[in-house]
């Protein structure tokens, strides 16, 4: 399957889809964190200066001015990178506005190891597992253009909390113009009878990219897109355990507590079967460009390739048995 | 030394004209990295290592070494240059500057040898900067001082705050946080996005002696340190207010944040050089060939495998 790719990046349509629905919504606020030109908050921050709030580099402030402006009937879209919105200001999202349950919708930018040459600091391979451990908050990643869109759509007709991330990646086109958005609703993008490969995010055209290079071996892959981590869809990922008996998940994040955690929690409760995760490992995302991290921390089409075929080949060990 | 000698002063400034030329080139390779910053920081940069710090690469491990901790980390290429021009590393490390097993964004301890912090998160080197201090004094190494360098865009966190009173509170005399006062955070001017005035009168009511100073004047800044190593009050630490310039030395980068994270090409690098050289009446010529990296993304690798040459 050849994807093609938008010239747009993840984050331009971030700020144009708060532009539009900054339209509709008089109370949605957008507020920045000396960020908006690199998140593109900017674009709403020029067509509506009146509702963005520029709150300086003072994270634990940002989210606890957004947890006090949605208890007086705002929609708040408080955005800094997600290194910043997690592990720097994880105790006001937690007890300001997770727990409550207000209506902040957090994004989450430059995510996973996009923030590229910033390096450890600014790279954030934790957020996932950070954000799906907090009550009320949905978590989400989106794989395309449309699919970020439809999800800021429906975050909008949902008032709670959300976690969701976004980057400046050029994403390949998954999905036509008339995909949705459902919490808890993940994709089944290509049917496979051999192994399932779910990916999350962008990394789901790795994911893509691998079943194709398995079928060229005679191996036949499924391929999932699971953009809504939390809730996860449960019935997918239980029909393809059922019909492949392996799974292997990749991430753009640490295989601690994220796709691959999430996955691993539903079918050890409800169907076993070989899992294997691709992401990065107990170590940081250093700093460098984009491809050069892909590679070097295995998270290529060929690299999956070869742990799927791996995970077959056990799995066929494992029914000879 | 009270005074800077003019023999000194020209020693110095030709560090700091050598911190912003060593960048330009490093960052034009790496196709990333902070100018404005790097270059307001220069002279001051250039007079602690010049003298007023007491660290050389000889006893970058001796535990009376003098500490420095770049808070603003983004600005570690003048850090890494420094480094260089000292003979902390070579000058070839520098062109590893954000490549992978190479010089990092921001600093990471212990990756080089003078980086004692791993930075990058705005907000939190005074408090460690703190706790240096603090086990100095525990240790009774009287000897060593700790120096903190801050932005001024970086005083909007609270933890900056936090680590003032205690730092304070801790009577803490071998402590000198320095404010590199640019007056432009990433995205404008300081005083539009998150006001941090009076911020003399904020660090002298934290119980901090306050002195300020001409960030770009060698001969100001030297006096500054001298007086915060040796006339101020003993029980308190100082922090000096370094008035200075984001991207000072490129007319266009001067004040303008559009220059805060933003490489140059190689033909705009050329004539930045010519700029500075004009500015600082030099000489300067780049130490190799640049050359900007490729642009590379999600599709290039994905196809790479799924296409093989």
């Amino acid at each position: 399957m050849k994807l093609a790719y938008s010239s747009k990046a993840l984050r331009e349509v971030f700020g144009e889809t708060l532009v539009e629905l900054g339209g509709n919504h008089k109370r949605l606020l957008v507020l920045d964190a000396d960020l908006n030109t690199s998140s593109r908050t900017v674009l709403f921050k020029q067509k509506y200066p009146d509702r963005f709030i520029q709150c300086g580099i003072a994270e634990a402030n940002l989210f606890g001015v957004a947890a006090g402006l949605a208890a007086q009937g705002y929609t708040p879209f408080p955005s800094t990178f997600a290194a910043f919105a997690t592990r720097k200001a994880l105790d006001q999202v937690y007890v300001n506005i997770a727990y409550p349950n207000l209506d902040v919708k957090i994004a989450g930018s430059y995510c996973g190891m996009t923030a590229t040459e910033c390096g450890p600091s600014h790279n954030c391979a934790e957020d996932l597992a950070v954000m799906r451990s907090l009550p009320h908050l949905k978590v989400l990643d989106p794989g395309d253009n449309r699919e970020l869109r439809a999800m800021m759509h429906a975050m909008m007709a949902k008032p709670g909390p959300v976690y969701f991330r976004v980057s400046k990646v050029n994403a390949p086109e998954l999905f036509g113009a008339d995909h949705s958005f459902e919490f808890g609703r993940g994709h089944l993008l290509r049917p496979g009878n051999d192994v399932t490969l779910v990916g999350t995010g962008f990394m789901t055209a790795v994911a893509l990219g691998a079943a194709t290079l398995l079928d060229r071996e005679g191996i036949s892959a499924a391929v999932v897109h699971m953009p809504s981590i939390k809730p996860i869809d449960e019935d997918l990922l239980v029909q393809q355990a059922r019909a492949t008996g392996a799974l292997v998940t990749i991430e753009n994040h640490r295989v601690f507590g994220g796709l691959g955690g999430a996955v691993s929690e539903v079918l050890a409760r409800e169907y076993p079967v070989h899992i294997e995760m691709l992401g990065l490992s107990d170590t940081v995302f250093e700093a460098a460009p984009l491809a050069d991290l892909l590679r070097h921390y295995q998270l290529t089409p060929r690299a999956m390739c070869e742990k799927a075929r791996a995970l077959v080949q056990r799995k066929r060990r494992a029914s000879a048995a | 030394m009270k005074h800077l000698s003019p023999d000194k002063e020209r020693i110095l400034a030709g560090k700091a004209f050598d911190i912003r030329r060593l960048c330009l080139e490093f960052i034009t390779c790496a196709g990333w990295g902070h100018i404005g910053g790097s270059f307001s920081e220069a002279e001051l940069l250039a007079c602690l290592y010049g003298g007023v710090m007491n660290i050389e690469p000889r006893t970058v491990d001796d535990p009376s070494r003098d500490r420095f901790i770049l808070s603003k980390a983004h600005a570690s290429p003048a850090l890494y240059a420094i480094l260089a021009l000292e003979g902390f590393i070579s000058e070839d490390r520098l062109f590893t500057y954000c490549r992978l097993e190479g010089l990092d964004g921001h600093t990471q301890r212990g990756q080089c040898p003078g980086i004692e912090y791993s930075g990058g998160s705005l907000g939190t080197g005074l408090s460690y900067a703190t706790g240096l201090a603090l086990g100095l004094r525990l240790q009774e190494n009287f000897a060593s001082r700790v120096y903190c360098l801050i932005g001024d865009g970086e005083c909007n966190e609270g933890q900056v705050w936090e680590a003032a009173m205690s730092a304070a509170h801790y009577r803490l005399d071998n402590l000198i946080a320095l404010i590199d006062y640019n007056k432009v955070m990433a995205k404008g001017k300081v005083s539009d996005l998150l006001a941090i005035e009076p911020l003399a009168q904020k660090f002298a009511s934290f119980g901090w002696s306050v002195i300020e100073c001409d960030g770009h004047d060698l001969a100001d800044a030297w006096r500054a340190f001298y007086q915060a190593k040796y006339l101020e009050m003993k029980g308190r630490p100082v922090a000096i207010i370094a008035h200075t310039v984001k991207g000072r030395g490129l007319p266009e980068a001067e004040f303008n944040y559009h220059w805060h994270t933003h490489a140059p090409s190689v033909a705009q690098a050329e004539n930045f050089l010519i700029e500075l050289n004009r500015t600082y009446e030099r000489n300067g010529r780049f130490s190799r060939p640049l050359s900007s990296p490729k642009d590379a993304g999600l599709e290039d690798v994905v196809s790479a495998d799924l296409n093989p040459a």
